[in-house]
């Protein structure tokens, strides 16, 4: 089934997984959860030796063990879940993870933006069959969010803040009383949520200012913050990881050199240092340079390498999809990435010792670049 | 027969299973026979790690039962006199041995700093607590001294330590201990990352003091004795068995072999019986291998003599983020050890040990355990009970978690939060969820700090602190240390005493105000010096001046200052260190600072100042005046030139302004410099390495003090030699000695003119007259008169140049009349007023004093002649003033003499009218009647 999929949600993707970890699951769960908290973590988290399992579970999110926790317990209470951090930090990927994980369903998702209203989260009508039969529970769309309240199961809110503050409050009393309310209808007009139900929600930090929640908004939810990964081992774990699977995806045979990744991960590490001591947003790059950046430049490389080059992934090849996915405003991120290539990567490919892939790696950004200019 | 066969038989098995039968086996047993070595020893060995309540719990109830006559403690053998000061302090305190000058260790080092902290729920406390309350009991300290510290520092590089668990952004207290070496009773930690991390990661703890509450502290708290001894051998074998082969073991082991000497010594020298002796260690060295190991051993260890380093020893306060931060403990984690063994003590009913008098905290007990001591039994298995059974865990604690959330909600709302009743409700289910989710039936404050962070904090914190640090705060939060004042150094307690007419309470760790009206109450006088003094030594903000100001010739009136002596105390604690009284202290430092062999004369004349600032006394003045001279004399360079001349001009109006007559080394100090300057001002001209301004400044010394320095005996000459023999090559250079000349008389006023005019006209040159200005600008310090040719010169530059070299030079000028503001600024300015109009309207017409033009248009303008009898003689014969304006040059002219004023015609006709009266008057002055007449006529 996943192979007729550009992209299979969690729950299809590792179906097997999940079904044979609620065969062994015989922990306590909590409402109409399918795993037990324990089991979800480790669903997300990988197992380990010592959990004791006869198979191997693989690590599907990388970050702190503890945002995972207080996530998985947060759903099982009350209130909400926010998860909030930069572009790229893997907020909505642990979103999907864990609802795939706590209700075998991840496509209950309803997209914040600017044009999202009141009717994306709660329900809508089908014109032509109200016309036709008036209104009815029939002739009503009922929203994601609505959808998950029935099934009693995790309803999921991307970019929560990317939506108007008004448009937001409409959560407060899914989220408070647990129940939707459909005033045109005179009878069957309560839509009651079934025990299990919760929303997770993302929002992007960079985004703050500009629809802040309500406070009244705010207390219903739990705040978790995901921060960028900094740690070089994790980062090269979640890269080596979301790069096996979008090879997959594309159904492409082709190895990545270790010592690329690691030219790779070098780069964003010096960017980053280099962004964090800026002093003005011109003097750093727009990019917010997370992993999922790394990612994309990685798969950019790949693509390329794949359909215009010799199929083998070459230093030369990275360095120029690095200028080119970091480079969006010229000539301020130009000039950055000119001077980091100058400053940078030149005295590290000259130096002793040096892996010769720095070489290819500086002459590729360089040609890049001046393509650009 | 050892109790253990069973259990390494069953090791032994478990290893062959791993498949790693050698390596493994060998850990494995090894850490067996460790445990069973240091049970079987005859002194008995009490493990100890830091910072734990267990540890804290187990030394209570075993000193109750054991009542041992000697305790041999892990800690700097030279510390042992600070014990005893604990009892007038507040805790947490550090022991601290400070040395200011190193002898014997690089001196790089200075200065030596150790410090080892005392918190109440520490084993060492109950230990030292029982020794010196208890009559009859001793207490020896065994660890080799803080000058091996630091002797065996530089023997051996410091292992690499794992990191501290949190990131070394320290609030406040944290600084307390400065930079102190660090020194823990029990430093029980793995000896190697990789081994924290695996522990960290399968333990599913975020950090190392999460990790031992969880699995070491808990299961031990309700231990009996023989199990907590046995199990802690056993984690301090492990971790000395797991170290990284790199890892040097040399020093700890040495540390053990000097304690081990050291206690055969004290049981050979006392007679003690070992039996009735304990000995505290880390556990650690409990599992220590060294062949010193036991009273019975007899290896030799020979102890190396100290250095001649002179230590100082005191206490100063600590904190419990203090202690965090030095080593690299989890915040928050020393804070709820304390918490932890305050809730044991309570449920376990142990009456800890508490020195009498002891500040702070619960009050002592009059409860004495009088009970005979209890017998042990002989040592049996408790390990394999231990390790083959999960730890016994608290069940829920309703109550308490309950009262933390209610408190932690209440907190948040007063740190800005907007939580409430329904945050409590979901910290408390979600600190059960979490501690569930853990495989704990109990949350861990950590649990629950976990989940009073995901449910009260949001996206920003509302206040300066976060919900992390209010958890810290409510369960136990930070406690600060105090030092008393029985304990603080002599020169401490002296200054408290002569702050104290100020009434403040200055133990207080708030800033306080204190206001002195020095007119109104001049017994406050002697706190205002002293306040000064201590500004003047302390560093920071610890005595911080807000009105009022101390200079040479200022006196303040009133003074307002802010004081934070009981926040600083270290600083106060460690001023000791250096003399009895703050006066002595600076006298100490001003001396050393102009004995030191990078000394200059600038820095004696500093000194100088601050002695007659601070100390007033003569003779010291006097003395450090004498340095002055002799360091001046042996100069070789003129780098400090400016400030030399800056603080000797200072110097000279305060004697001048204040005494009759100028000390002898003041007079020294110029006749001495007048030839020194002379000397150097030749090779200074033409050294490429001195600046215009060490010139200038020499040649304003030479200058502004010539007379005193001719007065005392100096030749004139010897400057004019100077200035002939200078041949500068530097553009600026040359414009100064231009001016210098001009100022001798060697060069006239027109020629310099000229000099200047011929720069200008010459094609060649103009690109290098900025050079010269510059010179001309630092020559306005020596040679003030010259302001208006300066003023001229560079006028003419501003009018004649072209922009493009002008515009460069101007950022130059700028910062250098910046740098310079208060010698140059003030004549300039004063000149350019002088010599440009001050009105718009008067700008379209002037014409500068110096243009041809000028000079041309506008005839001389003498003022008029008074008249009276000189003027009329020399109207009357006016060929000698003829002659004279011929030799001047001028040509001759003489003005009318002055109509009479036209306003009194009225008067002069009346007068006319009837004269009678005048003509009396010039009969009195026997004079003519027409003179009277022209007499009359004036007004």
């Amino acid at each position: 089934m996943t192979d007729d999929m550009l992209r299979a949600p969690a729950e299809v993707k590792y179906a097997e997984e999940l079904d044979w970890l609620e065969s062994v699951d015989d922990a306590p769960k909590p409402f109409s959860w399918r795993l037990s908290p324990k089991m979800v973590r480790l669903f997300v988290l990988g197992s380990e030796p010592s959990d004791g399992l006869d198979r191997e579970i693989p690590q599907k999110w990388f970050g702190d063990r503890s945002f995972v926790e207080r996530s998985i317990v947060t759903l099982a209470s009350d209130r909400g879940l926010l998860l909030i951090g930069d572009p790229g930090t893997g907020k909505s990927w642990l979103a999907e993870l864990l609802s795939a994980a706590i209700s075998r369903n991840s496509t209950l998702v309803v997209q914040g933006t600017a044009g999202t209203t009141e009717d994306h989260i709660k329900y809508s009508w089908n014109v032509s069959m109200v016309i036709a039969k008036g209104q009815s529970r029939a002739s009503m769309i009922p929203s994601p969010i609505m959808t998950a309240m029935e099934g009693g199961v995790i309803g999921r809110f991307e970019e929560l803040t990317r939506s108007t503050s008004d448009v937001q409050d409409a959560l407060i009393s899914i989220l408070s009383e647990k129940y939707v309310s459909i005033p045109e209808l005179d009878d069957d007009n309560i839509v009651f949520a079934k025990p299990g139900f919760s929303i997770i929600a993302t929002a992007n930090s960079r985004d703050r200012g500009v629809n802040d929640l309500s406070s009244a908004l705010k207390r219903r939810f739990n705040f978790v913050r995901v921060p960028v990964v900094t740690n070089k081992r994790s980062e090269a774990e979640i890269v080596r990881f979301r790069t096996a699977e979008l090879l997959r995806r594309h159904r492409i045979e082709l190895e990545v050199p270790p010592s690329l990744l690691d030219i790779l991960l070098q780069s964003f590490a010096d960017l980053r240092a280099a962004a964090a001591s800026a002093t003005g947003d011109d003097d750093r790059l727009e990019s917010a340079l997370s992993t999922a950046e790394q990612i994309g430049v990685l798969e950019d490389a790949i693509l390329h390498s794949q359909f215009f080059g010799d199929r083998a992934l070459t230093a030369r090849t990275l360095g120029g999809s690095l200028v080119g996915s970091l480079a969006r405003r010229s000539p301020e991120d130009l000039a950055i990435l000119n001077k980091f290539w100058h400053g940078v990567v030149e005295p590290r490919s000259k130096k002793d010792g040096a892996d010769p892939s720095w070489q290819g790696f500086l002459e590729g950004g360089r040609q890049a670049i001046s393509t650009l200019s | 027969m050892s109790p253990f066969g069973a259990l390494r038989e069953q090791l032994h098995d478990a290893a062959r299973e791993f498949g790693g039968e050698d390596a493994v086996a060998a850990i494995l047993s090894g850490m067996v026979d460790d445990v069973d070595r240091a049970l079987r020893e005859e002194l008995e060995i009490f493990p100890v790690c830091h910072h734990s309540p267990a540890s804290a719990l187990a030394m209570a109830r075993r000193l109750r039962d054991k009542r041992p006559s000697v305790i041999y403690l892990e800690l700097c053998e030279d510390l042992a006199p600070l014990l005893a000061e604990l009892r007038n302090c507040r805790l947490p305190v550090a022991l601290q041995a400070f040395a200011n000058e190193p002898d014997g260790h690089p001196a790089s080092w200075a200065p030596l700093s150790v410090i080892a902290p005392i918190t109440e729920a520490s084993a060492e406390y109950q230990a030292i607590a029982y020794a010196l309350d208890t009559p009859g009991v001793e207490i020896v300290l065994v660890d080799r001294s803080t000058d091996h510290v630091f002797q065996w520092e530089r023997r051996e590089p410091a292992p690499d330590a794992p990191g501290p668990d949190v990131p070394p952004e320290a609030p406040e207290e944290a600084a307390l201990h400065g930079d102190a070496v660090g020194l823990e009773i029990g430093d029980l930690r793995p000896g190697f990352a990789e081994l924290e991390s695996y522990l960290l990661h399968h333990g599913k703890v975020r950090h190392w003091s999460e990790w031992w509450d969880q699995y070491v502290e808990q299961p031990l708290s309700g231990a009996d004795y023989a199990t907590y001894r046995q199990v802690m051998v056993l984690i301090g074998s492990l971790f000395r068995r797991l170290r990284p082969s790199r890892g040097d073991l040399g020093r700890d082991e040495d540390r053990e072999r000097h304690m081990w000497t050291r206690m055969r010594e004290h049981l050979a020298a006392t007679g003690a019986d070992p039996a009735s002796c304990l000995y505290v260690c880390g556990a650690f060295h409990a599992a220590s291998r060294v062949e010193q190991f036991g009273v019975a051993a007899a290896a030799p260890f020979e102890i190396t003599p100290r250095t001649a380093t002179r230590w100082q020893y005191g206490l100063i306060p600590s904190s419990h983020s203090a202690i965090e931060a030095q080593f690299g403990l989890a915040s928050g984690s020393v804070s709820i050890a304390a918490a932890t063994f305050d809730k044991a003590l309570k449920r376990s009913r142990v009456t800890p040990f508490r020195l009498e008098g002891q500040k702070g905290g619960r009050k002592p007990s009059a409860r004495k355990s009088a009970a005979a001591p209890v017998v042990d039994e002989p040592a049996a298995d408790r390990l394999s009970g231990f390790l083959s059974s999960p730890p016994v865990l608290d069940g829920l604690d309703e109550a308490e978690l309950l009262g933390w959330c209610v408190d932690l909600v209440r907190l948040a709302r007063r740190n800005g939060y907007l939580s409430s009743t329904a945050d409590a409700i979901a910290v408390f289910e979600t600190s059960i969820l979490l501690a569930g989710m853990r495989g704990r039936a109990r949350p861990t404050p950590y649990d629950f700090q976990d989940a009073a962070v995901t449910c009260i904090e949001k996206d920003r914190v509302p206040g300066r602190r976060d919900v992390r640090h209010l958890c810290e705060i409510l369960l136990g939060g930070d406690r600060i240390g105090e030092v008393g004042y029985a304990s603080l150094p002599p020169l401490a307690r002296d200054v408290l005493d002569r702050l104290e007419p100020l009434g403040l309470d200055l133990k207080k760790r708030t800033i306080q105000r204190a206001l002195m009206n020095l007119d109104a109450d001049p017994a406050l006088e002697p706190c205002s010096r002293l306040l000064w003094v201590l500004r003047r030594l302390l560093p920071g903000g610890t005595v911080r001046p807000i009105m009022g100001s101390r200079k040479l010739g200022e006196r303040s009136i009133q003074e307002s200052w802010d004081l934070a002596l009981g926040r600083d105390q270290r600083a106060l604690v460690e001023l000791g260190y250096e003399g009895v009284t703050v006066e002595q202290v600076l006298e100490h430092r001003l001396r050393r600072a102009v004995r030191d062999p990078k000394a200059t004369a600038a820095v004696a004349l500093e000194a100088v100042e601050d002695a007659l600032l601070y100390l007033g006394s003569r003779r010291f003045v006097d003395e450090l005046g004498a340095r002055a001279v002799e360091l001046l004399a042996a100069e070789r360079t003129v780098d400090d030139a400016p400030e030399v001349l800056r603080r000797a001009r200072r110097l000279l109006a305060h004697y001048r302004a204040t005494e009759p007559e100028l000390p002898e080394w003041c007079k020294a100090f110029v006749a001495e410099g007048y030839a020194h300057y002379c000397t150097l001002l030749p090779t200074a001209f033409t050294d490429d390495d001195t600046g215009v301004r060490q010139v200038a400044a020499m040649l304003g010394f030479l200058f502004g003090m010539e007379s005193l320095a001719l007065s005392l005996g100096c030749d004139h000459a010897q400057l004019e030699l100077a200035v002939r023999q200078a041949h500068p090559e530097a553009p600026a250079k040359v414009a100064l000695l231009w001016a210098a000349r001009s100022q001798l008389g060697l060069m006239s006023l027109a020629e310099l003119r000229g000099r200047c005019d011929d720069l200008l006209g010459n094609p060649l040159v103009v690109p290098s007259v900025p050079l010269y200005m510059s010179g001309f600008v630092q020559a306005l310090e020596p040679a003030p008169a010259l302001a208006p040719v300066v003023v001229e010169v560079m006028s003419k530059a501003f009018a004649r140049l072209p922009d493009r070299v002008l515009l460069p030079w101007l950022p130059t000028l700028i910062t250098t009349l910046r740098e310079h503001a208060r010698e140059l600024v003030p004549v300039l300015v004063r000149e350019a007023a002088r010599t440009f109009p001050a009105t718009l309207p008067a700008l379209d017409a002037w014409v500068p004093p110096w243009s041809p033009s000028a000079a041309a248009a506008s005839p001389v303008l003498v003022a008029d002649a008074p008249p009276g009898p000189a003027a009329t003689l020399l109207a009357a014969h006016p060929s000698a003033c003829d002659a004279i304006a011929a030799l001047l040059g001028h040509p001759p002219g003489w003005q009318e003499s002055p109509a009479a004023p036209a306003g009194h015609a009225e008067v002069t006709a009346l007068l006319a009218r009837h004269p009678v009266a005048l003509n009396a008057i010039s009969a009195v002055f026997t004079a003519s009647p027409a003179q009277g007449t022209r007499l009359a006529a004036r007004p």
